[in-house]
């Protein structure tokens, strides 16, 4: 009994956990995490969305637009200090917007938001328009 | 002499090349790192989605000038002090709890769209109402009257 203890001990090394396929697993998980990865980007100022029953369900990507109740304009967490500043970003990066997500806050005037609307779908090089969607809260 | 010396100095060499282990990389550092990497990648990914609410709009170019067929509802800037701000719905005057039926009950053909004119102070929120409410009665085109600029 006790000399097989000894062998056992002696001949430990081999009998580890094989390291090999839990490092690919591993990995494997580790670049599908990396590349299906969307950071969520706080605006500089915080937004208060609007309530709706009725919702549809978009993919979370980058640049969206966000406007507070002063009507200040982010796009993600760069703020934009004029409309023009913001046609301009929308048009740098028109090929990586297919839905503009609006992020209102529900005390935003509507007149801010319909200019950024009335802009953004200018700008757009595209013949049906740029989808544009109003952010509601996430709680029901 | 010298010869049977160079032998056993070769045979030395060779004892020792035959006795190097090879080298080896060691991974516990690495694994330590990817499971970090990994462990913060898996917090910070959100895969929820987000809610919202679709605005169709034509496509871009002049605006049409003939008079749209459909519902408009036409918001007029909400009075010092309140939230909200008077709604006529084709020249009727109607309140928010009302608004539902109206939708509800008017004529097929004017039911595809909703027009919404709005007045520039009139808070957003009033607005995304207004299209839940549509939405609920049935109306996927919701669209916003602007002022054509030069």
């Amino acid at each position: 009994m006790a000399l097989n203890m000894a062998r056992r001990k002696k001949t430990g090394d081999d009998d580890d956990i094989p390291m090999a396929p839990m490092i690919d697993c591993v990995f494997l998980l580790l670049i599908f995490f990396m590349v299906s990865a969307v950071m969520k980007v706080p605006p500089p100022f915080t937004v208060t969305l609007p309530d709706s029953a009725t919702q549809h369900e978009f993919t979370r990507k980058k640049f969206n637009l966000f406007i507070n109740s002063d009507g200040r304009i982010s796009i993600d967490d760069q703020e934009m200090l004029t409309l023009e500043d913001m046609e301009l970003f929308i048009a740098a990066h028109e090929n990586q917007i297919s839905t503009l997500i609006i992020k209102a806050d529900k005390r935003a005037k509507h007149g801010v938001v319909i200019d950024v609307v009335e802009r953004a779908k200018m700008r757009s090089s595209k013949t049906e328009g740029l989808e544009i969607a109003f952010a509601v809260s996430e709680e029901d | 002499m010298s010869q049977q010396l160079g032998d056993a100095k070769l045979s030395l060499l060779a004892n020792r090349m035959r006795e190097r282990k090879p080298p080896t990389l060691s991974m516990a550092p690495m694994i330590d790192c990817v499971f970090l990497l990994l462990i913060f990648f898996m917090v910070s990914t959100t895969f929820s989605p987000i809610p919202g609410l679709r605005v169709q709009l034509p496509p871009p170019g002049k605006p049409s000038p003939d008079k749209p067929k459909g519902l408009t509802v036409r918001i007029a800037n909400p009075e010092a002090g309140e939230e909200q701000g008077t709604m006529v719905l084709n020249d009727v005057v109607v309140q928010v709890e009302e608004m539902f039926n109206q939708f509800i009950n008017a004529p097929d053909e004017s039911k595809n769209m909703l027009i919404i004119q709005s007045e520039r102070d009139v808070l957003h929120e009033q607005i995304v109402q207004v299209m839940d409410i549509a939405k609920q009665a049935g109306i996927d085109k919701i669209g916003f009257a602007i002022v054509a600029r030069d």
